[in-house]
């Protein structure tokens, strides 16, 4: 009979003692959710807001990535967009010019294949699928000059596409956005 | 308790597993798709159906930037793996009559001993975009311009068909075969030059990128310079002007050397 | 013995007889793009060889190990005549020649577009082919699974179906849907197009079809080794499992959550809704569940073992458990790998901190400590394990094995960390050569160097293995006797219905999958304009 009693007992204690367990689990995984959340909130690191598409064998003809109109440019409001496109093996601009402590847009595509921008020391981290517009908010807080290689692998080339970003003082970039035109920091 | 009760909610671990698993479904999409969209102002939905659509992934198209007017011509050709891929014989026979006016630089065989390119076997895409863009402007040539002036879209094809399916030529060695430097073989990759290889023809071909093998040393180098000063942009999206900047003068020296000495046999086709 | 030894040790040579070919290659790809290599001067033969590394350690390896352990379990769990032997070696043929189908395109550098394909890269179409009979073939593993166990069903009326073989199903199943995404890709828009029937191909829509296969494969990949813990390892060690209950609630969680989770892998996409994202993030915390169960579970079963082998005090008892025997030091370093590869999950797991390691190295590191170290050190285990039991021999030399796990764990870590450690400095992945010259990278060099050590370290453990294999082969007969599992502290007399059988999660499973993956298909498939033309590698 005892050991029947016994056997019950300490089956209720197991069982007991995993549900205590599956609790904090589940209060883990519940406390990790909302810190995610949290996050994507007030450090304005969500996806991007919208899905969109062009065509990436025109891209060069019309609309906003054609090649007069690749580079940085500074908004009315204060803020800077940035469009590149990424190809089989480089990208335009290979340079990147923006002002240092700016909110800043990111707006690329690929013209062939999937490439990715990704810029060292930071997180700004996005794939480049072609026939898709990838959009990424950005923020420099230092000036200096950031490697940007493409993280995705791209057929034979891949491992020579390494682009850079030039993050420069506020002033500067606005004393050259005087001139026009959209700004980048190729062949300097 | 049968297998037939375990749809109901009679059966206790359908209903937890379902109610959790929908709870959970519930409260994240509308996390995703209603609260986080406009917890994130920098976004600027304009109702709640845009947020949703948003973030359900529908696809938009851009509504059309103002783009900055192009002060230059640069090339208008769109080129995909598609471009002239099957020519017919016909095709290749007009294409053969056209290129006698192309005999005087390019040679009759399309092997040229002049510092003109050989166009024997060049890839049909090359000659293709490359005669669109002397037509349009795109790129201009004092000899070569004139003569693509008045090319119909059908006689280019014609002409592209013809001189890919040429032989290619049997190696023209005008200098000893070179060691290969190391700009061809690694690229250099921060300064983000792939492997001249990876476009043109020895590793893999870029539609668009001509192979580069026996070709004048001259033409290339003046080629090379040519697009590093952006005196030529025919290149999509600066696909070259930006490989071409990024070399020392010497490395252009040693990769148009190195082009130059080699026979054009390793060169891939493209199906 | 086990009556069929031969389709087991059929399935585990050629599973083990390539995974030492891509280990191979995946010692030579570190060491060759490292600052000691000297550079081959030709990047394809690098992207070459990361093709057949991934697709054999992807595609082939765990599914052949799976499906081999899973014919065991089905005979020895069930105490049953294994059903459908001709079907079963059906599969296995079908395996061996789809492999040899998408091996030959890659060796001749005509299919170099990497395991997950990337379109619009599009390779010659036999890789694709040969990567579909390989999932074929499987598919007749997971048939035969559910099949014997209905057979076996239909002789126990509601008796609890073994564990071992419970699992064993869920993981079958697991796959069998996993592998519907990837199945979809391939048919639907790789091999159209490669076979040049169509020139243009959706490669948005292509990703979100992979990552529907890409996570989940890695809990299919993680079975065989969850079983082992459940089901083996108290058994080995002289323990009980603690709760046969707690094992069936992990299993069935990761056949409900491993599924719709997959977008995580495209978080930073640009044709996926960031709502989508947002769900597919919440759901992959929550996979993290079973394993926070599975490690509370297998640590009380081994405390158990250890308390029988009169082990004392609150951490006493460590000392008291059998660390000579090859499975215990298999579970210890299995789960210091897990527990570091599952913190490094949680990472990649949120969309913030995502952005920071993205298709970095890091990543690489990660998959090599979960899969590479946690799981395949108990595949390791599993094989020691089984061995005598298909050899009807004895393995003798237990040092060796033992150094042979010690070197494997002591490899994985020294590859892996600094893996981790130069993704963060943003080492991008799959480049075939890094200019450590330049000052600006530089300073990963150091990390790298110790990396390839790692590398190689792993190597000579692999031969190991395999000579350890190879000379059980040929050691003194001896009869281990049936192949047994571990029996549970509260074997279970009854069971309910939910938890001794899979339609209901596998039903939910599948309703979780239309509801997470539905519209985003559904979205893009029907979209117009997102097909972009097609680049074929590797022209000849």
């Amino acid at each position: 009979m005892s050991a029947q009693e016994t056997h019950a007992g300490s089956a209720e204690v197991a069982a007991r003692v995993e549900r205590r367990w599956a609790t904090i689990a589940v209060i883990i995984i519940a406390g990790m959710a909302l810190l995610a959340a949290f996050a994507g909130i007030h450090q304005a690191t969500m996806p991007q807001p919208r899905v969109e598409t062009t065509d990436p064998s025109r891209i060069h003809l019309s609309g906003e990535f054609v090649e007069s109109n690749l580079g940085s440019v500074l908004e009315p409001n204060g803020n800077v967009t940035v469009r590149a496109i990424g190809q089989q093996y480089s990208f335009t601009p290979a340079c990147i010019v923006v002002p240092v402590d700016t909110p800043i847009t990111l707006r690329a595509t690929s013209a062939d294949v999937v490439h990715g921008i990704l810029i060292q020391g930071t997180n700004v981290n996005t794939m480049l699928v072609p026939g898709y517009i990838s959009e990424q908010l950005m923020r420099f807080t230092k000036t200096g000059d950031y490697l940007m290689p493409c993280q995705e692998f791209c057929s034979f080339g891949h491992e020579g596409m390494w682009g850079k970003v030039k993050v420069i003082d506020r002033t500067d970039f606005a004393t050259r956005a005087k001139a026009g035109g959209r700004l980048s920091c190729v062949g300097q | 308790m049968s297998t037939r009760d375990l749809f109901t909610f009679r059966n206790r671990h359908f209903t937890i597993g379902v109610g959790i698993t929908a709870a959970i479904l519930i409260v994240t999409a509308v996390a995703g798709f209603v609260v986080l969209p406009f917890a994130q102002p920098w976004a600027r939905f304009t109702s709640i159906w845009d947020a949703i659509c948003s973030a359900a992934g529908v696809p938009q198209r851009t509504t059309s930037v103002a783009a900055q007017a192009q002060d230059k011509r640069l090339s208008e050709v769109v080129l995909t793996s598609r471009t002239l891929s099957r020519p017919s014989q016909e095709a290749i026979g007009r294409g053969a009559t056209l290129a006698q006016r192309c005999a005087i630089c390019h040679g009759p065989t399309g092997i040229s001993r002049a510092d003109s390119p050989n166009l024997a076997g060049q890839y049909a895409a090359v000659i293709y975009k490359e005669l669109h863009d002397f037509r349009s402007g795109a790129r201009s040539n004092a000899v070569m311009s004139p003569f693509a002036v008045n090319l119909t879209d059908d006689e280019i094809a014609d002409l592209s068909n013809y001189y890919a399916y040429l032989p290619r030529p049997p190696a023209y060695h005008p200098t000893p075969l070179l060691p290969k430097p190391n700009i061809v073989i690694y690229g250099a990759p921060l300064r983000g030059i792939a492997p001249c290889g990876a476009c043109h023809g020895s590793l893999d071909n870029k539609t668009g990128s001509p192979w580069l093998e026996g070709q004048s040393e001259a033409y290339m180098k003046a080629q090379l310079q040519a697009f590093a000063s952006d005196e030529r942009r025919n290149d999509i999206s600066q696909q070259m002007r930006n490989i071409a900047r990024a070399l020392t003068p010497q490395e252009i020296e040693a990769a148009a050397a190195y082009y130059a000495s080699q026979p054009p046999d390793v060169v891939k086709a493209v199906d | 013995m086990l009556a069929n030894r031969k389709l087991i040790l059929a399935h585990f040579w050629f599973a083990f007889a390539l995974f030492g070919v891509a280990l191979t290659l995946g010692a030579w790809q570190m060491f060759i793009r490292s600052p000691i290599g000297t550079w081959l001067s030709n990047p394809e033969l690098y992207y070459r060889s990361l093709t057949a590394h991934g697709t054999v350690m992807g595609y082939v390896f765990p599914t052949l190990v799976a499906m081999g352990f899973g014919y065991a379990i089905s005979e020895s769990a069930l105490e049953q005549r294994l059903v459908g032997v001709r079907w079963a070696w059906t599969g296995f043929w079908l395996i061996v020649v789809g492999s040899v189908m998408a091996v030959i395109p890659i060796a001749l550098g005509r299919a170099s577009v990497l395991y997950t394909f990337y379109p619009p890269l599009i390779g010659n179409v036999f890789y694709y082919l040969g990567v579909v009979l390989v999932v074929v073939g499987s598919w007749i593993w997971v048939a035969l699974m559910s099949i014997n166990l209905r057979v076996w069903r239909r002789a126990h009326p509601g008796a609890p179906v073994p564990l071992a073989m419970f699992a064993n199903v869920a993981g079958s199943y697991l796959w069998a849907w996993t592998a519907v995404g990837a199945a979809l890709e391939l048919l639907l828009q790789i091999i159209p197009v490669a076979a040049g029937l169509k020139n243009t191909i959706d490669a948005g829509l292509a990703r979100i079809f992979f990552s529907w296969t890409l996570h989940a494969i890695v809990y299919f990949w993680l079975m065989p080794t969850y079983i082992a813990y459940y089901t083996i390892v108290p058994r080995a060690i002289g323990g009980r499992v603690y709760s046969d209950t707690m094992a069936r609630i992990s299993f069935i969680l990761f056949l409900v959550v491993a599924m719709p989770i997959g977008m995580h892998h495209t978080f930073a996409d640009p044709q996926v809704g960031a709502g989508f994202k947002f769900i597919h993030s919440a759901f992959t915390a929550l996979v993290a569940l079973p394993t926070l169960l599975t490690v509370f579970t297998i640590c009380a079963s081994v405390e158990i073992a250890a308390r029988l082998r009169g082990g004392r005090g609150l951490f006493g008892w460590i000392r008291a458990l059998p660390w000579d025997n090859p499975m215990m030091l298999a579970l210890a370093f299995s789960f210091v790998m897990l527990g570091f590869g599952g913190a490094g999950g949680l990472i990649n797991m949120s969309y913030q901190l995502d952005a920071s390691i993205h298709n970095t190295q890091w990543i690489t590191g990660h998959f090599h400590l979960i899969f590479g170290g946690a799981i395949v050190i108990i595949y390791f285990a599993i094989a020691y394990d089984l061995w005598p039991h298909l050899t009807g021999r004895e393995l003798i030399d237990m040092r060796l094995i033992r150094t042979q796990l010690w070197l494997w764990f002591i490899g994985m870590i020294v590859t892996t960390f600094p893996w981790h450690w130069v993704g963060i400095l943003g080492m991008p992945r799959r480049m075939a050569y890094f200019d450590f010259g330049d000052p600006a990278i530089a300073p990963q060099a150091l990390s790298v160097i110790l990396s390839v050590i790692g590398g190689f370290i792993l190597l000579t453990s692999g031969i190991l293995f395999l000579v350890i294999l190879a000379r059980g082969m040929r050691a003194p007969q001896a009869d281990a006797g049936a192949y047994r599992f571990a029996l549970a502290v509260h074997q279970p007399t009854i069971v309910p219905v939910a938890l001794n059988t899979h339609a209901l999660w596998v039903a939910l499973m599948i309703v979780l999958t239309i509801t997470n993956y539905g519209y985003p298909i559904l979205n893009l498939a029907t979209s117009a304009g997102t097909s972009v033309p097609a680049v074929y590698v590797g022209a000849q």
